[in-house]
């Protein structure tokens, strides 16, 4: 099994919002739900540059009905917004899916869609991308791992499964092995040095391991830097 | 067995090395084919030493300057290639070997399929198998 990411023009509900007056830096899709008469269901996470309210991106997207808009407690201009909204608004969601390719992670920023995801192999990941450019114009493919598991889809809501969708099996093997071997706790279990000795790798690789699982740990909870 | 290792920079020792290392077989033959944009082989080989630290016998061709994915294949098939191995010069921040555009022209391409490996330095394509030109 393979764990492809790739970028894709924004479009959907991504287009949309980066189209109206409140200036959206980023936003993702944490779940999706069919629903009957070919609408879906979808929970986002978007930030704002400013303020904004319910009335206003309600105002600019009258084909979209918001049934829930709360504010982030920490995070500022980041808001979680609950829609219901036609089908085609997902479109890369669904067409990964009818597919039977997994989504992990679907981000918007920058009028562009990143997008995480697992196929089968490489025929299914040439499938998959052959359909979805035929939907949106152009791919770019980014990374690729290969996986045992499948990992969790979107909408997981405990960050161990949404973790797993995002990150490579070798860095939950550092972070597992580090939080292990109380390398978090204070004071300190084990240093650096004693972590890279049992995983046998080099010290300066073991630092760049944990600061991408950090900063993907970060992404996670904070969303996407600008 | 025959395979393609491409190189994109002198810079892919580790490539090689888990390549030959753990992927062929001694007494295969081995294609190194170098992009256009590198210009000599000899220290890569030398410090890899393809012949007597592995057993492999090995060529080296080039891609001609503005080459087109479509040649690559081409020469995959004259060659009749098993697997075609890409270096991983770059991964992105959640560890996933970075694809650039080449690489990307390779997996889509229409007329090459097979099975798809990512290991710590090499993208492998094996099993290969051609579909006719259309």
């Amino acid at each position: 099994m393979l764990r492809i990411e790739f970028q894709i023009r924004s479009a959907g509900i991504a287009a949309k919002l980066f189209a109206i007056d409140d200036q959206v830096v980023s936003m993702e899709i944490d779940n999706a739900l069919p629903v009957t008469g070919g609408s879906v269901f979808l929970s986002l996470t978007v930030r704002f540059d400013d303020d904004t309210s319910e009335e206003s991106i309600s105002s600019q997207l009258p084909d979209v009905r918001i049934v829930d808009m709360s504010e982030a407690e920490v995070n500022p201009h980041t808001y979680y917004i609950s829609i219901l909204t036609d089908l085609s608004d997902a479109s890369v969601l669904s067409l990964l899916t009818e597919n039977r390719a997994i989504p992990h992670r679907i981000v918007g920023q920058d009028s562009r869609l990143d997008v995480a995801a697992s196929v089968r192999d490489w025929n299914h990941l040439k499938e998959v991308a052959g359909t979805i450019e035929d939907e949106h114009g152009s791919l770019e493919l980014v990374g690729t791992t290969q996986t045992e598991s499948v990992g969790f889809p979107l909408g997981g809501n405990k960050i161990k499964q949404s973790m797993s969708g995002k990150l490579s099996d070798g860095q939950l093997e550092v972070l597992e092995t580090a939080y292990r071997m109380g390398y978090f706790k204070v004071p300190q279990e084990v240093t650096a040095e004693e972590i890279a000795d049992e995983l046998d790798v080099s010290r300066s690789t073991l630092s760049v391991r944990l600061r991408r699982v950090e900063h993907n740990l970060c992404a996670l909870l904070f969303g996407p830097q600008e | 067995m025959t395979t393609i290792i491409l190189i994109k920079s002198v810079d892919q020792a580790p490539t090689v090395r888990e390549v030959l290392g753990s992927v062929v077989d001694p007494d295969e033959m081995i294609y190194f084919l170098r992009l256009p944009t590198v210009r000599c082989l000899g220290p890569l080989i030398q410090e890899t030493n393809p012949m007597i630290e592995y057993g492999v016998e090995y060529r080296i061709d080039c891609l001609p300057d503005g080459y087109d994915v479509s040649e690559l294949v081409e020469f995959a098939v004259e060659v009749g290639a098993d697997r075609i191995c890409i270096g991983i010069s770059d991964r992105t921040m959640s560890g996933k070997a970075r694809i650039d555009d080449l690489t990307e022209s390779i997996l889509l391409h229409d007329r090459i399929s097979g099975d798809f490996v990512v290991g710590d330095h090499a993208i492998v394509l094996e099993e290969l198998e051609y579909a006719s030109e259309c």
